[in-house]
């Protein structure tokens, strides 16, 4: 049987790290040996090969079926665009298997057929910010040539979310950007964090909600701010750049406003879907959430008072944001790559982008997709969105990604609940940043 | 304490192992307090159930309300969970893995019991120690080889393939309990068997078995339940919906976007699953207190 | 009195050698099915488990991994996360096993109880421990939600103190609420087998301890409670092996955060989310060993009857 390894093992191993107790060492190795062989070890390297490239033409000349793997298919934008895909292709007949409930689940979903060379699924729904991880990994195919074919169709912020290394590892299927949801008639637009936090303040209704409980959400709601107070996490070269003026600055900002009212506390054991319900009640003027709130609210009784926004600037500074969204990957191990190809040419066409976003409520790839006519009835602050997307900025892109953001969550969390201060946090984040970043 | 009172079984049932008729001793005699301490006892159970019935009637905006009555109840839940035809397969599913994994599991458990209660046998703190490590390793550690290895052997997203290992966590809990309740049948009832020229295993079979059942209804209560509710195994070895059971559907539940928790939908089938748990409970309570003359016996 | 006789010790007669080995052959085969079914589904995956500990795998090279040998647990041991996970999870399965076994036992006194409308408590009882651990995690998560939680409205309205704590949002009142939603659903599990052990205590003994005089009090700490033991233990054992996993609860309810981590969350996060396999391979296995020793500090040192079985050499 062929246990899935995490890495290849044996072949590769490091010598120079073998250590000085030999009679141990070889005992151990024994034992090792002896279990490897049971279990039907020895795979072959695959690392150091190049990894194998899609063809973009392939696509056209595509037949048989195709598996897509995901996150359980909320919206149904997945299983919707595997029939008509298959409607529209004829030859190819596309199906949707859905393997993880919640985005952490699909992780380990995906990642454990990955290492088992699992030849199950053709392509994964890839959040963004695994990239990195799984390229790093050999377990995805190189769509390089095919994203280049693709480009001058997608928003180039989106693209970029693919890339690890100057290659394309996916193409990016919807995005994501974070907007803020106001009560029009209690606040004013949000034109700057500041302003925000301050008109949070003024009264008791009119408080700000984001989710602050302490996982990935939270590193999301700190870079947006960081990133448009000028702050950075690493920088190009990959350099840690976090133990910055900005991160103190934000940091003491979401604090204070934990402690002067514009933040209810509560935002502590919030994630996306406590703090909407949290909004529903009516009992708070701002929420931070993503795009899919606007259906949702749209429903309850302050559907005729919520406007939308795009994320504001920091004062001085300029807005960004922190870019969301899933991506189309094909994995190494697909016995149907062509097939994959030609999935991949329908979900990101221009046509099909519209229903994207009029069928799924869900942020395009395709700038022009924000302007049709259609899609403005269905989403009508399509316009914020797409500003929203164009000035978002990935998370930090390296294979050990999770460690980083772990760093930032944890870290955050312990100054917003009052348990570390700003100073010791910021050191403690940037010492564990570094040590993430020379994992072995 | 002064007020309870101990039900008592009576020395007349001795002879009659399954005794159906019982005597209710001190039914109306029930003090005041122990009353108070069942509407304690119901109500801290309840509550957070009443909770999840609430959560189960409501839809869209009244979700964030928090009322402790829902002001416009809807059965719209149930309805969608009851249409659904992955739930209704699931509960197949469902029932059947438990129902399977609870019987092998109280066969094969109670043989090994009964060895290590009442047989001589070598190194019976080893065999216990190594049973119980296998509940003991972390399931995180082996769900992936054991993913890689069932795909390799065609268990994977197959009942069978989900049988095997529930059944495997399921034997330490079941093995425990009924060593624990075997050693507490009195010798006695044995010895004269064998007196009669009755061989260990019918001795088993006609004397230990028989006065176990309340062990037995137990141990299958215990086993059933985690089997049922058990998750990580259950998502991990499965794919598709022919074989997914409950805990995986309801998770697969949709809202309306990833970020979205159905509260309705979830709580609706909570509520509806719990029904075959009562039943089993209902047809199994009657046993927990039916062979209870073991005591009797010593005198 | 009957204690003697309730937990027999080897009082077996003497018997020819040959039914002796007739009987160690019956033995042998009615443990066998279980043993072999453990050990061909649970075997190799340990085995493997432990193999991956003892090595480090590339998180940043495809297919470069090195061996390592005990490193990934001298690290592990030397870090303050493995500690404050260990405090934190055996914290959590103090509180809450104790609190199971009491409150369990009450129970259990109560489910034997003759009254009518028996039946109804039994199962109502047990419904808690029916609810699949997530969803229990999520109702009590949405009945302690600041502003629309059951509990925090219940408490403002009446007044009380508590009303408007963030609870999963503090330190302390965390683990309170995974301690509660941990004993709300599991005490069923001890009081269950409890109430079975309560079953094989005989009328006699109590008519014996009422002719002595005894009050009830006395007769349920001088009888019951020792006769009680076996049963108790055996819920003891369970429930502490699973308290000290802990991994869904605050999964759910705060992700570790204000002192909830525990160490199954570690080894988790290891593991999976960083997929520090080696590393995580390490934690999961130093967790799986602090549960084996409280486990058998248990079956040793507790008393009841496991321990009268692991104790015999036969």
């Amino acid at each position: 049987m062929d246990l899935n390894r995490p890495a290849f093992p044996l072949q590769s191993q490091n010598n120079a790290a073998a250590p000085r107790n030999r009679k141990a060492l070889a005992a151990t190795a024994l034992a090792a040996a002896l279990l490897l062989s049971a279990c039907g070890g020895g795979a072959a390297p695959q690392g150091a090969e190049q990894a194998a490239a899609a063809d973009p033409a392939s696509g056209a000349n595509a037949s048989g079926a195709v598996n897509i793997c995901g996150v359980k298919d909320a919206s149904g934008i997945y299983k919707g665009t595997a029939e008509a895909f298959t409607k529209a292709n004829g030859k190819v007949t596309a199906k949707y298997t859905e393997i993880g409930a919640t985005t952490d689940e699909a992780r380990t979903q995906i990642v454990q057929r990955l290492e088992g060379k699992s030849t199950e699924c053709d392509l994964f729904i890839t959040d963004v910010i695994w990239t990195s991880e799984f390229a790093s990994q050999g377990w995805l195919l190189d769509q390089t040539k095919l994203v280049e074919a693709n480009k001058d169709r997608l928003i180039p912020s989106t693209v970029e979310t693919t890339k690890y290394q100057d290659k394309y590892w996916g193409s990016p299927f919807f995005t994501n950007a974070g907007l803020i949801y106001y009560q029009k008639d209690k606040v004013a637009k949000p034109e700057s964090w500041q302003q925000l936090y301050a008109e949070a303040a003024k009264a008791p209704g009119n408080g700000y909600v984001y989710q602050g409980k302490q996982y990935e959400g939270l590193t999301v709601n700190f870079l947006e701010m960081l990133y448009s107070a000028g702050g950075e996490v690493l920088d190009d070269q990959g350099d840690v750049k976090i133990d910055s003026k900005e991160t103190r600055d934000v940091l003491n900002f979401m604090s204070d406003g934990l402690k002067n009212g514009s933040a209810d506390r509560a935002v502590l054991t919030y994630n996306e879907d406590p703090a909407r319900l949290a909004y529903e009640s009516g009992d708070f003027g701002y929420q931070r959430n993503w795009p899919h709130v606007y259906r949702l609210l749209n429903a309850t009784p302050l559907a005729s008072s919520f406007a939308v926004a795009p994320l504001p600037a920091w004062e001085g500074g300029k807005a960004s944001g922190v870019l969301g969204g899933w991506n189309l990957a094909i994995s190494a191990h697909s016995t149907n790559q062509a097939g994959a190809v030609a999935f991949i040419d329908y979900a990101t066409s221009p046509e099909w982008q519209k229903h994207v976003a009029m069928d799924y409520s869900q942020a395009p790839v395709n700038e022009a997709a924000y302007s049709d006519a259609a899609v403005l009835q269905k989403m009508p602050f399509a316009t914020e969105l797409l500003a929203s997307v164009k000035g978002a900025k990935p998370r930090p892109i390296s294979p050990v990604y999770p460690q980083i953001s772990q760093a930032i969550y944890k870290n955050v969390y312990a100054v917003l609940s009052g348990t570390a201060s700003t100073e010791d946090a910021v050191q403690k984040m940037a010492e564990e940043i570094t040590t993430a970043k020379a994992s072995f | 304490m002064s007020t309870l009172i101990a039900e008592r079984p009576t020395a007349e049932l001795a002879t009659r192992p399954k005794a159906p008729k019982r005597r209710l001793r001190g039914e109306s005699k029930l003090h005041p307090l122990v009353w108070v301490f069942v509407v304690a006892v119901m109500a801290f159970s309840l509550i957070p159930f009443y909770w999840l019935v609430n959560t189960s009637l409501k839809k869209g905006a009244s979700l964030s309300q928090g009322e402790l009555f829902p002001s416009q109840p809807t059965l719209e839940n149930y309805l969608v969970v009851f249409q659904n035809p992955e739930f209704l397969l699931a509960l197949r599913n469902s029932v059947i893995i438990a129902v399977v994994t609870t019987t092998v599991a109280l066969v094969f458990a109670s043989f090994a019991a009964y060895a290590l209660a009442r047989l001589k046998m070598r190194r019976k703190a080893m065999i216990l120690t190594l049973i119980l490590s296998v509940t003991t390793f972390p399931a995180i550690a082996i769900a992936a080889p054991m993913f890689s290895i069932w795909r390799d052997i065609g268990l994977y997203d197959t009942l069978l393939g989900l049988i095997i290992p529930k059944l495997t966590f399921a034997l330490p809990l079941a093995i425990y309990t009924l060593t624990s309740f075997f050693k507490e049948i009195p010798r006695e009832l044995e010895e004269s068997a064998y007196m009669d020229g009755a061989t260990p295993f019918v001795a088993f079979r006609k004397v230990i078995l028989p006065l176990a059942v309340p062990g037995l209804a137990t141990t299958a209560i215990l086993v059933f339940i985690s089997v049922w509710n058990e998750f990580l195994l259950a998502v991990t070895l499965t794919t598709s919906p022919e074989s997914r059971p409950v805990p995986v559907a309801i998770a697969f539940f949709s809202g309306t976007s990833e970020f979205d928790q159905p509260l309705g939908t979830i709580s609706a089938a909570s509520v509806i699953i719990t029904v075959p748990l009562v039943i089993l409970v209902l047809v199994c309570q009657k046993r927990i207190v039916s062979g209870m003359t073991a005591g009797a016996v010593k005198g | 009195m009957a204690t003697k006789t309730l937990q027999p010790g080897r009082a077996a007669p003497a018997k020819t050698s040959g039914r002796d080995r007739a009987e160690r052959r019956l033995a042998f085969r009615m443990t066998a099915p279980s043993l072999v079914i453990m050990a061909l589904v649970a075997a190799v995956p340990i085995g493997y488990a432990i193999w991956l500990s003892l090595n480090q795998y590339s998180v940043r090279t495809a297919g470069l991994s090195r061996f390592v040998g005990l490193e990934n647990y001298i690290n592990a041991l030397a870090s303050q996360e493995w500690w404050a996970a260990f405090g934190q999870t055996f914290l959590f399965a103090g509180l809450s096993v104790s609190l199971e076994l009491v409150l369990g036992t009450a129970m259990a006194l109560l489910l034997n109880l003759a009254f009518k409308g028996r039946a109804v408590l039994r199962t109502v009882v047990l419904l808690p421990y029916a609810i699949i651990t997530v969803v229990s995690a999520i109702t009590w998560q949405t009945m302690f939600q600041p502003n629309m939680g059951l509990v925090t409205n219940v408490l403002s309205t009446l007044g009380l103190p508590g009303g408007d704590v963030v609870w999963l949002g503090e330190h302390g009142y965390a683990m309170a609420v995974i301690v509660m939603a941990d004993v709300w659903k599991t005490t069923p599990f001890a009081a269950l087998i409890i109430l079975a052990g309560l079953q094989v205590i005989s009328a006699e003994t109590y008519e014996a301890a009422e002719l002595d005089g005894a009050s009830k009090w006395q007769t349920f700490v001088n009888i019951t409670l020792p006769l009680l033991r076996p049963a108790i233990v055996l819920a003891a054992i369970f429930r502490t092996m699973d308290a000290l996993r802990v991994f869904d609860l605050p999964f759910v309810l705060t992700r570790g955060a204000n002192g909830t981590e525990s160490m199954s969350m570690l080894a988790y996060t290891q593991l999976r989310e960083n997929r520090l396999v080696g590393e995580g391979s390490a934690l999961s296995i130093l967790t799986f060993l602090t549960v084996m020793v409280v486990s058998v500090i248990y079956v040793r040192f507790a008393g009841g009857n496991i321990r009268d079985v692991a104790k015999e050499e036969q």
